[in-house]
This record gives structure tokens, sequence and C-alpha cells, in this order.
């Protein structure tokens, strides 16, 4: 008789820690990651402090580099920063006023369009917004 | 205490009638009682995929913007979201795999005999969701690989004469496969099918309980009958043990081998080398794949898809055509026509895995 | 449709300018019953005779509706041999020397040419003179490129013709039509350029790639104005395409450096016609290292390059460590997406010092090194942690089946006990 609570027992005991070992997961799934939500569409590129006018940033998007454009005029623009030439990342020439990528001199207006060099395609234009003091980054809807 | 909560829920949700039902049930002792497990298992198995669907929920979204982005989500940022991921993934197949051990166990030994005709077309049916369920499914995640054997397993039900241009585009919610048939399948995975499976389901269980365990030819006649087993606890404690063995089998793959994300859909993308469907439509695939492009002057495909769904159309109606003594020389032809579809299907499903072509 | 003879006659010896609406709207006549010059010589067995007239079916020129008489004079709307009186105008071959001025007469009128194109290149024929191949044809020398020697003649194409002996891609080609060893025998002119760039990466790019914004011969020696490129400095010549490169190094302190020893920029390291895809191991004193050609060692230049050198191959190191714990983590099936965005931007680093070197300043291109090592060390860290989180998962899997075990094990001894009791 004695041998048989044992055994009753142990079966508990063990049934409560395989439930541990199936409601710990639960429970840490359930609770929210610290970035709160899958982001590819949006993005908070910068500070509004960080960018000066004239200046410009780089910043990931999805898994590729955007860039983000302060003008000094106060304009903010956004685009992918690849090249279309060769895929390198371009970066922004105050003194041009325009987007120039390094490898092959390849020249983009502010709209994106390639004007000179070898790029054949313009880059994708993003929709920027300014929250507050967030420079937020957005896809353009299709 | 606790013996008088037990006592008032009791008196208030009427257990006394369960736990009638549970105590009379019992289950046959014989040496073919081994298949009676995989119903129970399949039940156990289905109840992990509601669980982990449900969680999987709470993350993901259905749209082609950003599914692709969410599951990458759970599987990168969420606490063990690799693992609700994985074990959903890998349970999925392992039903499937379940319900196919179930269906073929109950064809060879004859369950569907009078008076479980209904039994049995309520379990084709519910094989039938199971394999909804995967299809639907697989297209989620939104993956490279996921949208071109949508693509081609919704082509193929297109080729079905007369109603397949209306089926390509029930499935598909138009002519291609956008962010609009992800939303459909989705719609189908997590509402439509979950409601029609609940109804069935209950049917098929109570179907289950109502007639008793079946009794294969072989061992009905026998004097004296074979000895039975309580249900509650002894088979019950079987089953549980079953399913324990199932939960360390997903607990290993999970771990192991994490169910791939792979690449994002990209609908103007050239189709990747070896695109494969679900391991448990192989067979059909792969039979498609080597037919002939004519048969008689007619499209191979064609005859094929007919073929399939002729065969379909008589294994769902087995019960009817059968002996219902489950002995005799017509007992016997389907007994041999059932060993023949198993070594049909395990052959050409692993055919597909040979990467064989014609 | 008839024009009266008085009408064409007189003009066809002057420009073309007025005859044109005339020759253009024979041209549209199809089988052109007009132009007795190309009914005849298609006739004619004389291939030598025949050949242009055929060939012109495809010339550009023809295609616009211009026809043989604005080079050649002549009266196309007669049938008989008195067409080619020169009387009528009729010029016949014009002479190798008067070939560039009869071309500029209609290429070098922005007027004329915007007609047919309206953003039309105008050729000049100032900028001509200063080629070396129409000062030698001023002097009379007869084996000189004029125009038709590149472009082609009766069936001359477009230049985006692809068959077009100027289109990008057949430019070296054509241009190796004479500047071959065998054709400059007893000129001093190097004859080795074709051969080179066949085989240099900008030749290799354009030849074998097809890749257009590859240089052919003309981008660096001009078109028209060929002479080698004596900009006062050749930075600006490779710095058209080479943008960073270029810009960098026209302010650097080698670039003055060199010009005192009256070498030239880029070519100094790089070569020209067989400048090849410039390797890692051209950096440095060492080996194939080119710094080492000038800087001896001890010298201001060689300790610079000591300090850098060996931060580079660094980084380069660091950057494939990262990239193999990455593939490490990934076969385990570990998802790396962040590490693998992390080195990307690191490999970009790597890139930008490649660029960075051409200003030669040390304290620039180092702080582009600790850049690229700040962000190949982050990947490294999070191929680590992916790999540090699938450990944990083993543990935590071989755990939960322990208990998974244990508990089927105690279900089965309830069984047993179950099954073996009071009964039995």
């Amino acid at each position: 008789m004695k041998r048989r609570d044992l055994l009753g027992w142990a079966i508990k005991a063990m049934g409560a820690t395989l439930g541990g070992f199936v409601l710990y997961p639960l429970a840490r799934y359930l609770v929210p990651p610290s970035i709160p939500e899958a982001v590819t569409r949006r993005v908070v590129a910068a500070k509004k402090g960080d960018v000066p006018p004239g200046g410009f940033k780089t910043f990931p998007f999805g898994a590729q580099p955007g860039i983000l454009v302060h003008t000094a005029d106060d304009r903010w623009l956004a685009l992918s920063a690849v090249c279309t030439h060769l895929g390198c990342t371009v970066q922004y020439k105050n003194s041009d006023r325009m987007i120039w990528c390094a490898c092959h001199n390849g020249f983009y207006d502010l709209d994106g369009r390639n004007v000179s060099g070898p790029p054949p395609r313009p880059l994708e234009r993003y929709v920027v917004h300014v929250e507050g003091e967030d420079v937020i980054v957005e896809k353009a809807k299709a | 205490m606790v013996s008088r909560l037990r006592e008032w829920l009791r008196d208030r949700l009427g257990l006394e009638a369960l736990e009638h039902v549970a105590d009379k049930k019992d289950v046959p002792v014989h040496r073919h009682s081994f298949w009676y497990y995989w119903g129970g298992m399949t039940l156990f198995l289905f109840g992990i995929q509601v669980a982990t669907g449900i969680l999987l929920l709470l993350y993901y979204r259905a749209s082609a913007d950003e599914a692709y982005e969410s599951v990458r989500f759970i599987m990168t940022q969420v606490s063990f979201g690799w693992l609700i991921r994985s074990i959903h993934s890998w349970s999925a197949n392992l039903m499937i795999g379940a319900v196919m051990v179930h269906m073929f166990s109950a064809f060879m030994l004859k369950a569907y005999r009078a008076p479980r005709e209904a039994t049995w077309l309520s379990g084709m049916v519910l094989l039938g969701l199971s394999l909804a369920f995967g299809f639907s499914g697989y297209l989620l995640p939104w993956n490279q690989l996921a949208f071109f054997a949508t693509k081609v397993g919704t082509d193929i039900t297109g080729a079905v004469p007369v109603i397949g241009p209306f089926m390509l585009r029930f499935l598909r919610g138009g002519e291609h496969i956008t962010g609009g048939t992800l939303t459909r399948f989705f719609g189908f995975h997590v509402a439509i099918l979950p409601a029609v499976v609940t109804v069935i389901l209950g049917v098929h269980l109570y179907l289950v309980t109502h007639h008793g365990m079946s009794v294969p030819p072989s061992v009905e006649g026998r004097t004296p009958p074979p000895p039975r087993m309580k249900f509650v606890p002894n088979f019950l404690l079987r089953d549980m043990v079953g399913w324990l063995a199932a939960l360390a089998l997903l607990a290993l793959l999970a771990a192991l081998f994490p169910w791939e994300l792979g690449l994002k859909a990209d609908p103007y993308a050239s189709a990747p080398a070896g695109i494969k469907p679900e391991w448990y439509f192989g067979w059909m695939f792969q039979t498609l794949r080597m037919l002939p492009s004519h048969i008689l002057g007619i499209e191979g495909e064609l005859v094929g898809i007919l073929g399939i769904g002729l065969g379909g159309v008589v294994w769902l109606l087995v019960p009817f055509l059968d002996d219902p003594r489950g002995q005799g020389p017509r007992a016997r032809f389907w007994r041999v026509l059932g060993a023949v579809a198993i070594v049909y299907v395990v052959v050409f499903t692993l055919l597909v895995y040979r990467g064989a072509t014609p | 449709m008839r024009l009266p003879r008085i009408l064409i006659a007189p003009l066809a010896t002057l420009a073309l300018l007025a005859a044109l609406p005339a020759a253009a709207s024979a041209a549209r006549a199809g089988a052109n019953p007009q132009n007795s010059c190309l009914d005849c010589h298609r006739a004619l067995d004389d291939a030598r005779l025949a050949a242009p007239a055929k060939a012109f079916a495809e010339d550009v020129h023809g295609a616009h509706g211009l026809g043989c008489i604005g080079c050649h004079g002549g009266d196309p709307t007669d049938a008989d041999i008195t067409s080619m009186d020169p009387d009528k105008g009729f010029k016949g071959t014009p002479a190798r020397k008067d070939i560039a001025e009869m071309c500029a007469t209609c290429h070098a009128s922005a007027e004329f040419m915007k007609r047919y194109n309206p953003q039309p290149y105008i050729f000049s024929m100032a900028e001509f003179r200063t080629s070396v191949h129409c000062k030698k044809i001023a002097v009379g020398d007869p084996k000189v490129a004029t125009c038709t020697n590149c472009h082609g003649v009766h069936g001359m194409l477009s230049r985006k013709d692809p068959r077009s002996p100027v289109n990008r891609r057949n430019v070296p080609a054509t241009c190796s039509k004479c500047h071959n060893p065998e054709y400059m025998k007893g000129r001093t002119v190097p004859t080795n350029q074709y051969a080179l760039y066949r085989v240099s990466v900008h030749g290799k790019a354009l030849l074998e790639k097809g890749d257009l914004s590859a240089p052919a011969c003309n981008n660096c020696h001009g078109n028209h104005g060929a002479v080698p490129p004596n900009t006062r400095d050749i930075s600006l010549v490779c710095g058209t395409c080479h943008g960073r490169e270029g810009e960098l190094f026209a302010k650097s302190k080698v670039k003055a450096g060199l010009e005192l020893e009256g070498k030239r920029g880029c070519v100094t390291c790089h070569g020209n016609h067989g400048v090849q895809l410039p390797t890692d191991a051209l950096i440095g004193t060492t080996g194939d290292g080119v710094c080492g050609r000038c800087h001896e060692s001890g010298s201001a230049g060689a300790r610079a390059s000591d300090v850098i050198v060996p931060a580079f191959h660094a980084l380069k190191a660091r950057i494939g460590d990262a990239d193999s714990l990455l593939a490490v983590a990934d076969r385990l099936g570990m998802e790396v997406e962040a590490g693998r965005e992390l080195l990307k931007q690191a490999d970009d680093q790597l890139v930008n010092v490649r660029a960075t070197l051409h200003g030669f300043d040390t304290k620039q291109i180092t702080a582009v090194l600790t850049e690229g090592d700040g962000l190949a060390d982050k990947a490294i860290a999070q191929a680590r942690d992916a790999l540090r989180d699938w450990r944990i998962r083993r543990i935590g899997m071989a755990l939960s089946v322990v208990v998974i075990l244990l508990m089927a094990g105690l279900l089965a001894l309830r069984i047993r006990r179950l099954e073996r009791g009071p009964g039995a």
C-alpha cells in the first residue's frame, strides 16, 4: 500500500515538473519582447538632432541600408542607400546637393533619379515623417 | 476540501454521465490492438497544433508585407518563439503521419464495416481537412519555397476539368498568388478549417464511443471473444506513454532541427530549383511527374488528376463496396488493394526524395 | 513624285541642306526609283563599284532619307551615265584629307543635325584638329585614321547599333585595327595597348561581361581629339569614374610627391591599359606591395605603411572570423540575420578603407579601420551569442526529454502495478 502511494506521489511530482517545463517557455513566449514589433515598413531612422541641415545618415532598413538626407533648406528625404549599379552604399554630397556613389562616381538627384555615371536605375524613395524628435521612415505604399 | 470541490463540480456539471461513459468504455485486447493507439495519437498532436497555433497568432501578421517579417520576428526576437513555431511545424507533420497510419490501419483491419460506415466517412473528411490545414499553413510564412509550392499546388487544382478554373480562383482569391491569397489561406487555416474540424471531430469521436472499438474480422469470430481492457485508466495510461514519447520526439526535433524560414517570397523571382511539395502530397506530385505527357490522346496530367480523384472516391466508398462480414473473396480483394495502395504511396513518396524523374 | 531637275542640280554641289527634302522624299518612296546611283551601281558586276550601293541599304544616312549626292554630288534623277557629269556637281571619291571637312559640313552644324535628333552630337573640327590623327593627315600621312576608318562608310551604322565599329563594345577592336605592331611598324607609338586592355579589368568587364559602364579606349583618350590623356592630373581621368579615389588622391601628399619626380598619379601603381583588379597584395612595402617601389624601408612612408597595413589585414581577418562563426551558427540552424547585417556593414567599411587609402592620410585611414573593427567585433559577438543560445537550447532540450521519459517510465510502472493488482 505504501509503495503505491510513493508511486502516486512520484507521478504527481514528475507531472508538476513536466508542467513546469511546458509552462515556462509558454510564459516567456507570452511576454512581449523588448523590440515590440516586427518592423520593416517603418523605422525610426534618426533623432532630429542627429542630422544637421546639409548632413545625412545611413540607417538599417530591414536588411538593407537606407539613406536619410537633411537638406540645407530643412527638408528631410529618405531613399534606399544601395546603389543600383553594383550595390555600394551611397552618400549625400551637400556641395552638389546630390546623392553620390563613391564606387564609380554615380550621381542621383534628391528624388533618387540616376542623373550621371553608371547607375542604371533610380533609387527607391521612402516617405519621411517627423514626429516629435523622431524622424520616421516608411516604405511608400505601392 | 478537494473532495468536496469535486463533488460540487460533479453535481453542477453533470460529470456523472461522462464518468459513466468513461467507465463503460473498453478496448479489446488482441494482436492488432497496437493500431488502436493511432487515433489518440492524432488527437494529442492536434491538441498541440491548436495550442501552438493559438500562441503563434499573438505575433503573426497575415499580409504579404508583414507575414515573413513577423515569422522572422517570432523566430528571432520572441523568447521561445523558435520553439513554438518549430513544434507547430513538426507536430503538423507528425500529425499527418499519425492520421495516415490511423486511416490505413482502419482500412486494413476493415474497421469501416457496418455499422461504422459513418465513422469511416467522417474520418476521411478529417483526413482531407488535415491535408487542407497543411496546405494552407505552408503558405503563411510567405517564403519562397511556400510561395512556389502553393503556386504548383493550386495550378494542379486548376487542371481539373470543369470545376478546375473556378477552384483555382476560389483558392487563390484571384488569378494569381498575391497578398490576397495569403489573407485567404490565413482565414482558412485559423477560422474556417478549425470550425469545420471541431464539428466533424465531435461527430467522429461520438461515433467511436457510440459503436465501441471495432474488432478485425480475423479476431471477431473467435471463441472465446478477446479479453477487454478498461479505457480508463489502463488504456488511457498507455495512450499517455505514447503521447509523452511523441512529446519527447517533438522536443528533440524542434531543438535539433529548428524549422527553417528561408527567403522571403518574391513573385517576380524565378522558381528556385527542386521545389517539392510537403511530403504528404509527394506521392501525388510524383505520380503526375512520372506520367507521360499524353495517354491515349489525353493530357497525362489530366489522366493523373482524374485517376487520383477516382481512387479517392472509391477509397471513400469502400464501406459500401466491401463484404460486410469482412470475409470471402470480395474482402480479400479489398485487403490486397489496400496493401497495394500502401506500397504505392510509400514508394512514390520515397521517390520524390530520390529526385527520380522519368 | 518627280521634282523639276532645275531645283536639284544646282543645290547638290552646295550644302545638303536644301537638297534634303528631295532626297528625303525620294528615300521614302521605297524602291527609290529616283536614285539612279543606287539603281545602276547595284546592278554592276564590278564588286568594287556595286558594294557601296548594296551596303547603303542599312546606312544611317540612308535611313534618315539622305542619299549619295551629299558626299559624291551628281544627279540621281538622271538615269544615264550623264548623271556623273562633273558639270552636275559629281565629285567622285572624296580625297582622304578632305573627308573630315566634308563630314563636318553637316555634323558640325547644330542647326542641321537638330533636324534629325533633338540632342545631337555636334562634331567639332577644332577638336579633331587637336588629335594626332588629324595632325598627321594635315601633313599628308596616308596611313592615319579619318572619320570613315572608325565609323565605316556606306554601310555606316549608328553608334548605338551593336554592330557598329564605334559601338562601345567594338571600340577597342576598332582602334586596334591600326594600333597594332604590324600596322604601326616604323612608328614610335606603342602598340601593346589592345593586348593589355583585353585582359585588364576594364577590358574583361566590357568585352566579356558586356558591362557598358566599363570604359573603352575613347572614354580616357577622347573621341575625336584622340590623344594620350595629357590632363594636368591623371586622377582627373581615372576620377571620372573612380570618383572617391580620384578626389582623395588629388588632395594627397603622394600626388604632390609624384609630380615633383615627374611621375604620373594612378598609373604609377596601377598601370594604364593593362590595369588589373587591384588586390590587397598591392598594399604595403613587401611582396607585390606597390608602396615599396618608392618608399625605402625606414622612410616615413614605409613607417606609416607598417602601421596601416597590419591593421588593414587584421580587419580582414576579423571579418573572416565573424563570417565563419556566423556560418557555424547558421549551419546549426540559428538565426544570424542581424549578425550578417553587421558583417555587411563591416565589409562596407573594408571597401571604404580601400578607397580611403588613396588619400594617404594615416589619421583618416585609421578612423575608418577602427569603425570597421567595431562592426566586425559586434558581428562576432552576435555569432557568439547565437552559439551560446544554441548550447542553452540543447541543454534545455536534453533536460526536458529526460523529464518526459521519466514521466513515461513512471506511467509504465503505474500500468504494471495496476494490472498486477488484486486480481493477479
